[in-house]
């Protein structure tokens, strides 16, 4: 039986959470592995021998590098979870200026608790990462898909659309006509646009898509009275360590 | 001369990274820490600058289990920034909304992190096998919740529909009634786990320090209160004074931030169980008799008595949230004055404290815009910060009293372990 081990980083541990969720099929899908070390739910310590890892969060301290090095040498596969591991996400906000901010929180004297930080970033940027699950939070059962993957391969990959071919699918209209930003157009797809159904314009939480045409973007924010800086600036929420942004 | 160390690290089945780090020297507790070290993501200062429409999405970020609680919390700060008023339907679902969280969190604490230590398991995964239908029940239980999450807020985690000035999304009649039923259905279950947390066996500690929880006259508010009491001293406070009766004050060996009463000095806890000491009169009359049946009455101060708290409240919450659900069910305008739909309001500078009860305790969100409703500062205050200080005075108090019966030291970890898990913290949380 492969044997999983479920490491957590800098994250809100939703991801970790959602996973859980996925409630009727849980016990089925634990069925299928041998779960080393899931510190959520465990009180042993991490295993020496395991086959496939799974990570939540981002790099945010140099004692996570060294938890990454450690993971990659010993697991045969690693698949990222959730927008904090996979582009730094909510975290990767504060990755501009970051060495000035913790006394901004806790004043001169930041705690050794802390540990030694450094400026958040994905995980791919420390290890190689062969899998991932996009979005914030992960939906569970998309995590399952892919673990599925992940222990007895498959031919399919990764979807690289934006998210507006997905939403126009759902006719519901859309915010640019109501001159409101959305993100949807650079988005990578993948969620069904499950912001959008509801309401509710996409924040970008899957990352900016390989496909994304960010400049064409900014012209439709131009012509639907969007300010381009707001786009932007949006953008900043999950792509913050994204360099194909910052340009 | 003799000298024990007992240290846990990474504490199993809690929310975050914290180590337990303890010692006993000539049968005495010379050094009790909870080290908290999740790593900071900087919230507070992450938000500086940005609009305030992004802000609760940001903040929902803070915590997995509690997000409902997080957006809720800092959307009643900007509200009160801008001076916007919601309609009471706005305010049901919100309620409904925090709810939600209560089942799912109380529940997963109470079956997946709780439950294994009293029936001699590492996880919860044997009590599948153990007890199939005890772990059916509690996982549907936990699914319940969700699904109340995800009707009112989108989905379980982050909700989405939940905006400054109302909702973006509103479910039919039909389903507030088929989410009606299944909370009324959950009942006989949630009473049964009443009675098996009132079982376990646990140490009798009596915290020495204060309770902090939401009160309001005839109600056992959640979301829709401004006054805060001291349960011990009866100190009240308004929310937005919140900074002059609490101070926060950071340790080398936690990255949360740790709090105690201004005046005193003395910590406190925050929690289900002092909610439950400082509107037991307002419970729902099926969850005020299961409490009694439970022996758990005002006052209450031993802390592992949050367990039973916290079962008592998903009595509570399945029949208020059912008869929420039955009112939203009428049609517009008959239960609820207004609708859901986000309210006109204009953009000015100013400043603002959220308060609710999250599933964990007394939450507090203090926001300044400027009048182009961007962050100037931010600060946020979750229950499991205010609580360290009080757990780690609970933990050194209870190894005492073991160390002086003579205790093993594997049962003085565990017994120390499952005080921890009791109060049931959020590490990712305290730290943001």
């Amino acid at each position: 039986m492969p044997r999983v081990v479920f490491v957590g980083l800098a994250s809100c541990f939703g991801c970790q959470i959602n996973i859980t969720n996925a409630e009727a099929h849980l016990v089925d899908v634990l069925g299928q592995i041998d779960l080393r070390y899931w510190q959520l739910t465990h009180s042993e310590p991490m295993p020496e021998e395991f086959d496939v890892a799974v990570v939540e969060g981002a790099v945010t301290t140099e004692e996570a590098v060294s938890t990454l090095l450690e993971v990659r040498r010993r697991a045969s596969a690693v698949i990222s979870i959730g927008a904090c591991a996979a582009t730094a996400g909510i975290p990767g906000m504060a990755a501009e200026g970051y060495l000035t901010r913790p006394v901004q929180v806790y004043g001169e004297h930041v705690p050794e608790a802390c540990g030694t930080m450094c400026a958040p970033r994905p995980v791919s940027s420390v290890i190689d990462v062969d899998f991932e699950v996009a979005c914030c939070p992960v939906d569970p059962l998309e995590f399952v898909r892919v673990l599925q993957q992940a222990l007895y391969g498959s031919n399919s990959f990764r979807r690289t659309s934006t998210l507006c071919g997905e939403c126009k699918r759902n006719e519901r209209g859309c915010f640019y006509g109501r001159e409101t930003l959305c993100l949807g157009m650079v988005t990578r797809s993948g969620c069904g646009a499950r912001c959008p159904n509801l309401g509710r314009p996409c924040n970008g939480c899957a990352g900016l898509s390989p496909d994304a045409n960010v400049p064409a973007a900014r012209r439709v924010c131009e012509r639907s009275g969007v300010p381009v800086a707001r786009f932007d600036e949006a953008l900043e929420m999950f792509n913050q360590t994204n360099p194909a942004i910052s340009a | 001369m003799s000298k024990t160390a007992i240290s846990v690290d990474h504490v199993a089945r809690i929310e975050g990274h914290g180590d337990i780090r303890l010692v006993i020297e000539n049968g005495e507790v010379t050094s009790c820490e909870l080290a908290v070290v999740e790593p900071a993501r900087l919230f507070e200062s992450m938000v500086r600058g940005r609009r305030f429409e992004e802000v609760p999405y940001i903040a929902s970020r803070v915590c997995g289990i509690c997000s409902s609680s997080h957006v809720v919390t800092d959307l009643r700060a900007i509200e009160q920034a801008f001076g916007v008023e919601v309609s009471d339907r706005t305010r049901a679902l919100r309620e409904l909304l925090v709810y939600g969280s209560y089942l799912q969190n109380h529940a997963t604490h109470l079956f997946v992190f709780a439950a294994p230590d009293f029936l001699g398991h590492k996880s919860v995964f044997p009590l599948a096998d153990a007890n199939p239908e005890l772990f059916d029940d509690a996982l549907s239980l936990k699914a319940l919740g969700n699904e109340l999450c995800t009707k009112v807020g989108g989905r379980s985690i982050h909700p989405i529909t939940a905006v400054v000035g109302g909702f973006t999304h509103e479910i039919s009649s039909g389903e507030y009634l088929e989410l009606a039923e299944k909370l009324e259905a959950a009942q006989p279950f949630a009473l049964a786990a009443v009675d098996l947390f009132n079982d376990f066996d646990v140490v009798d500690v009596q915290t020495e320090g204060d309770m902090l929880a939401m009160v309001a006259p005839g109600a056992y508010p959640v979301i829709d209160s401004d006054t805060a009491r001291f349960v011990r001293s009866g100190v009240e406070f308004d929310a937005a004074r919140v900074d002059e009766a609490v101070e926060e004050y950071a340790v080398g060996h936690s990255a949360a931030f740790c709090a105690r009463v201004r005046a005193t000095g003395a910590p406190y806890m925050t929690a289900a169980l002092a909610r439950i000491n400082a509107s037991w009169n307002e419970l729902s009359r099926t969850a005020r008799f299961a409490a009694a049946k439970a022996g758990l009455r005002p006052p209450e101060y031993n802390p592992f008595a949050n367990n039973v708290a916290q079962a008592v409240e998903i009595v509570d919450a399945l029949e208020r949230c059912a008869a929420l659900c039955r009112r939203l069910a009428e049609p517009a305008g008959a239960a609820f004055a207004g609708s859901s739909e986000p309210v006109a309001f204009e953009v000015r500078a100013g400043r603002g404290v959220g308060f609710t009860e999250a599933p964990r305790g007394a939450l507090f969100h203090e926001l300044e815009l400027d009048d182009d409703g961007r962050v100037l500062r931010a600060s946020i205050m979750t229950p499991t910060a205010q609580n360290i200080a009080n757990l780690e005075a609970d933990m050194r108090q209870l190894a005492g009293k073991l160390v002086s019966a003579g205790e093993s030291q594997e049962v003085i970890q565990l017994e120390v372990e499952k005080l921890v898990r009791a109060y049931d913290p959020c590490l990712s949380c305290s730290v943001h």
